[in-house]
């Protein structure tokens, strides 16, 4: 008896301290701010970079490197793996000025978006110091410029886009497997992609679909056209526009013709379909060979090659912010300019595989001598180059993720996985994007 | 071992609160009045049967596999969680992935924090309500209804909105990144009041409070040495519920704080991060965060026991 | 069905109070002393159930009203996620959208079906499962906290181990149903394959939370009780249905009630369901819930107004639910009473 109230008036103690300690050390942190309040006890600027996904930053030793050149910097980041859990966070903090780490990433999906409703909330890095405008591709640096001028972002890698294909299958099936042949084989035109995959089905091993996913190819093909969503003045104009409408078809085609393996990028079962090599293609900004890789193992090894996509396109790419609620900004904004330079997106690109934005760096050796070893040590250095500098310039908008995603997510993926007709598909996709736009 | 702890006290032994130990207390008076004697482990009257055990070992395995299986992936690599049929036993990396996600995560930070987070929540969460569950079970007072009607009504509102405004007043408090951001929202839930409550209105008879009133203890001496115990089964199981629920919060915690100061959660959300996002590193990282957490259910777990109340009335 | 609590309000001390005064004479030390233990006492029982509840209200003014308020606040108005204080006022336009909203109509038909097919088994396997916890058992902490491992497994492996199981290729699942030669299933797809999928999972997740809630309460119904309910020859299952049972009644309707608010909130296991991870329940919208659409509203597509407008729906919902069902319970209780008053006359 008496050993159960020792016990439970101990609980009790035990709670009340709990409760005590919890209030001491939320008070206690009120000093050790020294990521907001931007020095530590050595004296030294500390610099918090916020990112999403795998940028690999520290991974290569950049932040390393810079602390050595700058003895007085310490860099801490902090990394939420998915966007979709990092962008809300960053809205959400910018919108109280609270919380925000001195370097913000931003995905281009949301670029527009920021650059339009944000833009107060960022420091204008175009005029700062150790940035050359001319550095960088035109495009990517117009796409975090406001109408009036001022540049948010400067940007990290961008997507550029290739066909990855297995060298194995088309053999098999009769098709080219020379790298610069197959890209031949369906050069200028999305249509003879599909063509190809037409010939590929006819004698190629069985239970091999010719591409992964009918999103994936509709992500590539509205990738490498100059127009998509919105219009110059800022209208939406998914509806009509015949860009649109073509990489529609296209994709459409593929779903209901049974070329593809019926996935989902970016899930469990296509990350198994790649590892089973369930499909002979797919389209391959640059980030995508470590998925093919890692997924992929020894057993794929050298069966994967890359050629050029029918048309050039960029797929993906990220940029890095300072906002104005920085308490370094000077520092950040040096830092940021830093990590941006040619010299280190070059040796991001050999470390990482994150293909660099600026456009000064595809002529030293890091990229232009690139080779992978997986794929066959294919040149991957010229064929990504070669594909950056035929990207158009595109037209983006606010909301071009949130339609994208409607499309692929509920277009045609009913077409692809519940046998709809393109026209019902495209009638579901069109609901659904209306729904999600209309505030 | 727990099979005698959760004995129930044999019936003779006086185990009534406040009057069996050597302290002088409120001692119920003129029990042998009351129909029913609260049992200990009342149920626990029957050994389990083998069919018992087969049934709950069934179970068992269904409940445990996935975290089984996140120790398996944990102990393989990327490029073997991408095949088919996937693992089902260990592979070598299992020291290797736990000590990436170790470090990349963080991981000695975000457990102390989230074990004072956690505790601190389940703490408040059984103290407030326990006494807020008792004041509504068993005495009278005006608006009670009202007031119970209301606090059942803010669980009906969903949760994932507030997390917006709610950071709008962390950040005017400059609470941003700060622990106190995630304790303190949330160290009451109507919840717990509600639960204690109902456990009450059953497990407590009302002739022990009146008992203990009859001999002038005062209302915190009724909820120490009467409440208290009577409500210890359900405390434990609250207890557990909501430590685990603090534990693994995610939503409201990936938005108020970063990982210079993270729960296990938020830790989490950065790893992985590799050329690609590496799965065995995430499940070696999970598996850090959910086995610390089993070993504090299992302190919470040997508490549901009843039997305080054996004899407090039999006198 | 409850037993309400009734304070005492005679206190023993109380005599003190009616202790001989005169005016020549001063009350005592001992008698004053009485009095004033009197006068705490009382306001003791009357004020102590408000300081009890205090705490709970407390913080629930400091860190709940405002967001309740700002959500019921935004539900008027059109504001987006990237600037959460800027509103243009639209009155009920965000409510009334919705009886013409297709998908919200759709959710709510799924939250329904997905909330009775996994309800209602987890309540009564949870049920079952407690009373096989309350025997005396070996390892029974083992068991209890193996119960409550589901609810603490991580999200993150629990939808990779889902994935495993219910995938289409190379789900376990459909390799089990191959190995007697039967086809295999779009679990994803299809709605009611979906959806019965997703309610597994829900039942997987959260039975053995409500089993340990009905455990605790069985340890506090009074031996004596099985006593002479054995003694009366019933069965063990006999004692279940007429001793567990009844005394549980009020765990049980908490359960239901939170299970009932848990159902219409439903949003993480659908979401984990989801290959792709969206909060759009499948190409057709086949098992998004009211849960998720609300989610997709504010976090996809930064719509505050309109998720707003939809989180105060399935709160009046719920208050819906709740009148209702106490409506017919009061019917009830008067139409038996009534039949009762008409079997005495006769």
């Amino acid at each position: 008896m008496r050993k159960t109230r020792t016990t439970r008036r101990a609980v009790a103690l035990a709670a009340v301290a709990v409760i005590g300690s919890g209030l001491l050390a939320g008070c206690a942190s009120d000093d050790g701010t020294d990521s907001e309040s931007g020095g530590d006890s050595d004296g030294k600027t500390v610099i918090t970079v916020g990112l999403f996904g795998t940028f690999g930053f520290q991974e290569a030793g950049l932040y390393e490197e810079y602390e050595k050149l700058n003895p007085k910097v310490e860099i801490k980041q902090t990394v939420i793996e998915r966007n979709e859990n990092y962008y809300p966070q960053l809205l959400t903090r910018l919108s109280s000025n609270s919380g925000l780490a001195d370097i913000q990433a931003i995905e281009v999906a949301n670029i527009a978006e920021v650059v339009r409703t944000q833009a107060d909330k960022f420091v204008d890095l175009g005029k700062a110091d150790g940035v050359t405008k001319e550095d960088f591709l035109s495009w990517k640096w117009d796409q975090a410029t406001t109408q009036d001028g001022k540049t948010i972002g400067l940007g990290t890698d961008i997507g550029p886009m290739a066909i990855c294909y297995r060298k194995d299958y088309f053999e098999a099936a009769g098709l080219p497997t020379d790298r610069e042949e197959v890209g031949k084989l369906w050069a200028g035109d999305w249509q003879k992609y599909i063509d190809a995959g037409k010939r590929f089905q006819e004698k190629g091993p069985d239970g091999v679909a010719w591409v992964d996913s009918a999103g994936g190819v509709y992500n590539a093909a509205i990738s490498s056209s100059a127009t998509r969503y919105y219009n110059e003045q800022g209208d939406v104009i998914y509806k009509t526009n015949p860009d649109v409408q073509k990489a529609w078809d296209v994709a459409a085609e593929a779903a209901t013709e049974g070329m593809t393996a019926k996935l989902q990028q970016f899930t469990k079962p296509w990350e198994n379909a790649i590892n089973n090599g369930d499909f002979a293609t797919v389209s391959c900004p640059a980030w995508m060979l470590g998925n093919l890789q890692s997924k992929g193992g020894e057993k794929a090894k050298d069966k994967w090659d890359i050629a050029q996509a029918p048309k050039a396109g960029n797929w993906g790419g990220s940029f890095l912010g300072v906002p104005e609620a920085s308490k370094n900004k000077e520092e950040a904004i040096k830092f940021a300019a830093w990590l941006t330079a040619p010299t280190q997106q070059a040796k991001l690109f050999a470390e990482r595989g994150s293909f660099p934005s600026a456009q000064a760096s595809y002529d030293t050796p890091e990229v232009a001598e690139a080779k992978h070893e997986f794929f066959d040590d294919a040149p991957i250095g010229p064929i990504f180059s070669q594909a950056a500098k035929g990207i158009p310039t595109q037209v983006i908008g606010p909301k071009d993720q949130l339609i994208q995603e409607n499309i692929v997510g509920t277009g045609l993926l009913q077409i692809e996985q519940k046998g709809v007709s393109p026209d019902d598909g495209w009638k579901a996709a069109v609901k659904a994007v209306d729904n999600a736009l209309d505030e | 071992m727990s099979v005698l702890k959760s004995d129930p006290a044999p019936a003779g032994r006086t185990t009534a609160p406040g009057s069996g130990g050597d302290r002088p207390g409120p001692t119920p008076r003129g029990g042998g009045k009351l129909s029913r004697g609260r049992a200990g482990s009342a149920g626990g009257q029957h050994h389990g049967g083998r069919l018992t055990y087969a049934v709950l070992i069934v179970v068992t395995v269904i409940a445990l596999f996935p975290l089984f299986w996140t120790a398996v992936a944990a102990s393989r690599n990327n490029t073997r969680l991408a095949e088919t049929p996937p693992p089902f036993w260990f592979g070598g990396n299992l020291f290797k992935n736990l000590e990436t996600a170790w470090t990349d995560a963080n991981m000695g930070l975000a457990l102390l924090n989230t074990t004072i987070v956690a505790g601190s929540i389940a703490a408040g969460t059984v103290l407030f309500g326990t006494i807020a569950g008792f004041a509504f079970a068993k005495l009278r007072f005006r608006f009670r209804n009202l007031l119970l009607m209301l606090t059942i009504g803010t669980m009906m509102v969903p949760p994932q909105l507030s997390v917006v405004p709610l950071f709008m007043a962390i950040a005017e408090l400059e609470w941003t990144n700060q622990l106190q951001a995630v304790i303190l929202p949330t160290l009451v839930s109507a919840f717990g009041v509600f639960f204690m409550r109902q456990y009450l209105l059953e497990a407590l008879p009302t002739e022990l409070i009146e008992a203990a009133r009859v001999d002038g203890a005062s209302s915190l001496r009724v909820l120490w040495h009467v409440v208290f115990p009577a409500a210890r089964p359900a405390m434990a199981v609250l207890g557990m519920l909501t430590f685990v629920m603090a534990w693994n919060d995610f939503f409201w915690p990936i938005i108020a704080l970063n990982q210079q100061n993270p729960t296990v959660q938020v830790a989490l959300t950065g790893l992985g991060r590799g050329y690609v996002p590496d799965q065995s590193v995430i499940m070696a990282g999970a598996l850090l965060g959910t086995l610390p957490l089993l070993l504090v259910l299992t302190v919470f777990g040997k508490q549901i026991v009843g039997g305080i109340m054996q004899g407090a009335v039999k006198g | 069905m409850t037993t309400t609590g009734s304070p005492v309000s005679a206190p023993p001390t109380h005599q003190g109070g009616a202790a001989p005064r005169h005016r020549n004479a001063p009350p005592s030390r001992e008698a004053r002393r009485r009095e004033r233990r009197s006068r705490w006492y009382q306001r003791d029982v009357k004020w102590s159930p408000y300081a009890f509840v205090a705490p709970f209200f407390v913080f629930f003014g400091a860190f709940s009203l405002f967001p309740l308020l700002y959500t019921g606040w935004a539900s008027l108005h059109k504001v987006s996620l990237t600037a959460p204080t800027d509103m243009e006022w639209v009155g009920l336009r965000n409510f009334t959208r919705l009886f013409e909203d297709d998908f919200f109509w759709n959710s709510l038909g799924n939250t329904f079906t997905l909330g009775v097919i996994s309800t209602v088994p987890q309540l009564m396997m949870a049920l079952g499962l407690a009373h096989l916890l309350n025997y005396k058992l070996r390892g029974a902490t083992f068991f209890r906290v193996a119960m409550l491992a589901p609810y603490a497994t991580s999200v993150a492996a629990a939808t990779l181990v889902f994935v495993m199981i219910f995938g289409r290729d190379y789900g376990m699942i459909n390799w089990a149903l191959g190995t007697v030669g039967i086809d295999p299933v779009d679990w994803h797809n299809d709605k009611w394959t979906a959806q019965f999928a997703i309610s597994t999972i829900v039942i997987w997740r959260w039975t053995g939370y409500n089993t340990l809630i009905y455990l605790a309460a069985m340890q506090a119904v009074p031996k004596d009780l099985y006593e002479s309910a054995a003694l009366d020859g019933a069965s063990r299952w006999q004692q279940f249905v007429h001793v567990t049972i009844p005394s549980l009644r009020p765990t049980i309707l908490f359960t239901i009630v939170v299970s009932t608010i848990g159902a219409t909130q439903l949003f993480g296991e659908p979401l984990l369901f989801n290959p792709g991870g969206g909060p759009n329940g499948g190409p057709d919208r086949q098992y998004q819930t009211l849960g998720l659409y609300l989610y997709e509203q504010g976090w996809t597509n930064l719509h505050l107004g309109r998720a707003s407008a939809i989180a105060w729906v399935m709160f009046l919902l719920l208050v819906l639910i709740a009148l209702v069902n106490w409506a017919i319970s009061y019917w009830m209780k008067k139409s038996e009473l009534g039949r009762k008053a008409a079997r005495r006359r006769s």
